[in-house]
């Protein structure tokens, strides 16, 4: 277990740090990808295959190929100076990042959780299933949430296509004039 | 089997705490905070948003399953988490969209048109 956590560590904090250096765009996005797919071993790790199976799908699969697309439609050619891709605040953000990190750990580590033991994890996806529709007792909050955010879905979906359509006469696309 | 070999091996076999998880996330958190304050690129501070969430999502999973009282319902949480995180990249990325149309650039920092 140890011996996991320590590559899954390694590959999502490394990754981690190649979407913020690395000066391509696109190698940015599959560092990102990789970085997911750390995420989703340590959610087996943690009692939650349906959960890892998730991430899989929607993260590394959804996201990484949405944000590909945007790349795709976004990007010119361009030098590839960290002058050019970094403002002028590296090193503030830095030292603010830095901060954050260490102020974070230093809390999380020091604080006593009393009694933790692994494997309280809903393992069996019949569970999950029974809390995210709110039917187990003490999840009931979840019949409601669960609906929320099938609407919020919905208001995403129809936000996205009205935002980014094209309005006739307005603008140009890849410089053709409309 | 000598006695430090057996306890190099059960060191390497036990399950890492909860600590463990946690600063992980916290440092995953941290590097997406750095990249979202200076890359200049939107596209990418969407990636570093995503990151943050990511970190987020792995602390909420490593409680429901370390704490007895949490019920597991961590993960329910997370599920919700990855919902949103999915519609906001949607969103977002369609306002990037717009953006480039409009000013042919997705640099944060030359879209200044609405600074006082």
């Amino acid at each position: 277990m140890t011996v996991a956590f320590g590559f899954l560590a390694g590959m999502v904090l490394v990754s981690a740090f190649g979407v913020v250096v690395s000066r391509n765009v696109v190698h940015s996005a599959l560092f990102m990808s990789g970085s997911f797919l750390g995420v989703a071993g340590f959610f087996v790790m943690l009692n939650a295959p349906a959960l890892a199976a998730f991430q899989v799908l929607i993260y590394v699969g959804a996201v990484t190929v949405v944000i590909l697309f945007g790349i795709m439609f976004t990007q010119r050619p361009q030098a590839r100076r960290y002058r050019t891709i970094i403002n002028r605040q590296f090193w503030a953000g830095l030292l603010v990042a830095v901060g954050v990190g260490a102020f974070l750990s230093y809390v999380l580590a020091v604080e006593e959780w009393r009694s933790t033991a692994p494997g309280n994890g809903p393992r069996a996806v019949a569970q999950l299933g029974r809390d995210m529709l709110g039917v187990s007792p003490g999840a009931e909050i979840f019949a409601l949430l669960f609906q929320v955010v099938s609407v919020l879905l919905l208001v995403a979906i129809i936000a996205a296509i009205v935002v980014s359509r094209r309005k006739v006469g307005t603008g140009v696309d890849r410089g053709v004039e409309e | 089997m000598p006695a430090q070999a057996q306890q190099v091996l059960d060191a390497l076999l036990a399950s890492p705490a909860l600590e463990a998880y946690l600063i992980v996330g916290a440092l995953m958190f941290a590097i997406g905070v750095w990249g979202a304050l200076v890359r200049r690129n939107a596209v990418v501070i969407f990636m570093c948003v995503e990151l943050m969430i990511n970190g987020v999502n792995l602390s909420l999973v490593a409680f429901a399953d370390f704490l007895p009282n949490a019920g597991g319902l961590g993960v329910s949480y997370a599920v919700l988490v990855i919902a949103i995180a999915a519609a906001e990249i949607a969103v977002g990325l369609a306002i990037v969209l717009a953006v480039f149309r409009s000013r042919r650039t997705v640099n944060v920092d030359e879209v200044t048109s609405m600074r006082g």
